[in-house]
């Protein structure tokens, strides 16, 4: 157990993941009081050892602060170093550091770790595909062995539902900032086809840089095991993207609207595979019409309904002039 | 002046929205509301959300199916001489309703989807009650007011139990409807509602039993 920490610890200085952070006398003094609670479990596998490493980690950075004002120390320790490491191990101290504040929230840094590798594996997808094999180059990338892939137990999917998570939450920031600009005055309110058909360019437009490997990943995402994730990111797109359009209806047009705007964004997602045109004009020619068409046929509805009220009214008045013309209505 | 009052608007918004960072992975990336007031509280986490979500969608079915049963009840018994009662009634669940849909909107809570169920129950339920006469309408008031009134009691206690400082305004809200409830109930037993219980046909046990048992009324409403 003590063999494994110093050797794990031996690695990381040697890939400058966050060993600058420990001097040597603090950490010597909690590595005896990090002993007793890192009993983990017997951790056989590697993707296990990874996993009690970066726990290792935490619970040191956790018992170095309450040994001594190490964080500060070793924060700035840190700092000096990052200049000749990447960015992402200052990134990592910092992480960690937060982490630590919290009370035992292990799932919290692994969870900022895979955050970390997939953001990396994204570069390699037009390379690699969504797969992953473009998960493994991401963790060699941030100096973690390749074998890390094997943290994710599902493979390409958590990559792909990974980044469109990033997508939609990318998409929530500047739909965001767009209304906090017309809630200033700094900017004017957009017609509502208008907002959608922009929204919806935005997001798709993410999709540009990897629209070759496209397909692959929407046919992961239709995967069995896939779709309910898929598909609770896609209603929180679908209802992020009225909620900035201005909707607040609270009947059953809340799912009318949101049918109509989740048929409209698969469709074109489709055509954009397929678009060959220069910056994919047409499948934004194909966006505009279709969401004309829902603003025709929302309109249509009304005017049916208004129309069918004025002919019942019409009705009512013919029935009642009859009745009174044949004297039912006189009283006797 | 005009550029640092806009940046100090800007930057007074920016700390009065309730973005919590850390959150973003589990829930969405964008505010709970849009405005700095809002009787609910920015949830905490995911499962604080669901709990939220749950209570305002079951209150607004309930004030929505409440409205329907009245505007059925006024479709039959309109033009007697209990209509201004019922429609002084109905007026408040109306306005209950609107609150509940300003609070649904800015906390965007999905309405539930048995809404237009709600919508032909409720009136079929008001309207037949009405037939039976004006003690039958009563009846049906009290039996829906009834239920009505426990189960905004059992929100009310479920909210206190876990945080009466923190749901200060929506325990206010909710209290302020059930008194309203209570009112109805009250109103109903007024106006002759006790007479139907002595006929062999008893509508407001059926009225009852239609909510009955509160659990599984409130996990339908809340679909």
């Amino acid at each position: 157990m003590a063999a494994l920490l110093r050797a794990v610890r031996a690695g990381r200085a040697l890939r400058g993941l966050g060993s600058s952070k420990y001097g040597p006398p603090p950490a010597a003094a909690s590595f005896d009081l990090v002993a007793a609670p890192a009993a983990k479990p017997e951790c056989v596998s590697v993707k296990r050892g990874f996993r009690c490493a970066a726990l290792m980690l935490q619970d040191e950075s956790k018992s170095n602060k309450h040994v001594g004002q190490d964080p500060t120390a070793g924060t700035t320790q840190g700092e000096s170093t990052s200049n000749t490491h990447a960015d992402e191990s200052t990134r990592a101290n910092s992480s960690f550091q937060d982490e630590s504040e919290e009370q035992g929230e292990e799932y919290e840094t692994e969870e900022q770790l895979q955050g970390r590798i997939l953001a990396a594996a994204l570069e390699f997808v037009p390379q690699h595909g969504w797969t992953a094999e473009a998960i493994a180059a991401g963790a060699e990338t941030l100096g973690l062995s390749s074998a890390s892939a094997g943290m994710f137990n599902n493979g390409a999917g958590d990559l792909v539902l990974h980044f469109v998570a990033q997508c939609n939450s990318q998409l929530a920031d500047i739909l965001a900032e767009q209304h906090k600009q017309v809630q200033l005055g700094q900017a004017e309110p957009k017609k509502t086809a208008d907002f959608l058909r922009d929204a919806v360019e935005t997001r798709l437009r993410m999709h540009v840089p990897y629209i070759e490997t496209w397909p692959q990943a929407m046919s992961i995402l239709l995967l069995p095991h896939n779709i309910p994730e898929a598909l609770k990111h896609l209603s929180t797109l679908v209802d992020d993207i009225w909620y900035y359009a201005g909707d607040r209806s609270t009947d059953m047009n809340w799912y009318r609207k949101r049918a109509a705007l989740t048929g409209i964004y698969n469709t074109t997602e489709l055509v954009m595979l397929q678009d060959s045109s220069p910056d994919f004009q047409d499948t934004w020619i194909f966006l505009d019409n279709r969401i004309q068409d829902a603003v025709n046929m929302a309109t249509s509805a009304k005017q049916l309904q208004s129309t069918g009220e004025a002919v019942v009214q019409g009705l009512m008045g013919a029935a009642l002039t009859l009745k009174n013309l044949s004297g039912m209505n006189q009283r006797r | 002046m005009q550029r640092s009052a806009y940046v100090a608007l800007h930057e007074w918004s920016q700390k009065a929205f309730p973005v919590i960072v850390r959150q973003r992975a589990k829930s969405r990336g964008s505010p709970w509301s849009s405005r700095c007031y809002s009787v609910v509280p920015p949830a905490l986490d995911s499962e604080e959300k669901e709990m939220l979500d749950r209570i305002l969608r079951v209150d607004h079915a309930g004030e929505y199916g409440a409205s329907r049963i009245y505007a059925g009840q006024m479709a039959v018994l309109g033009r007697s001489s209990t209509g201004p009662l019922i429609q002084e009634m109905w007026d408040q669940e109306k306005k209950h309703l609107e609150k509940f849909n300003e609070i649904l909107a800015e906390s965007r809570v999905r309405p539930t989807a048995l809404l237009p169920l709600w919508n032909v129950a409720g009136y079929l339920l008001g309207a037949s009650t009405a037939l039976l006469g004006k003690e039958g309408a009563m009846a049906c008031t009290v039996a829906v007011e009834e239920s009505i009134s426990e189960h905004y009691n059992s929100q009310i206690r479920a909210l206190m139990e876990k945080d009466p400082e923190r749901y200060t305004e929506l325990l206010k809200v909710i209290k302020e409807f059930r008194d309203d409830e209570m009112d109805h109930h009250d109103t109903g037993l007024e106006h002759d509602a006790e007479s139907v219980s002595n006929n062999n046909f008893m509508p407001q046990y059926s009225v009852q039993y239609t909510f009955f048992p509160p659990d599984l009324g409130t996990w339908i409403l809340a679909t």
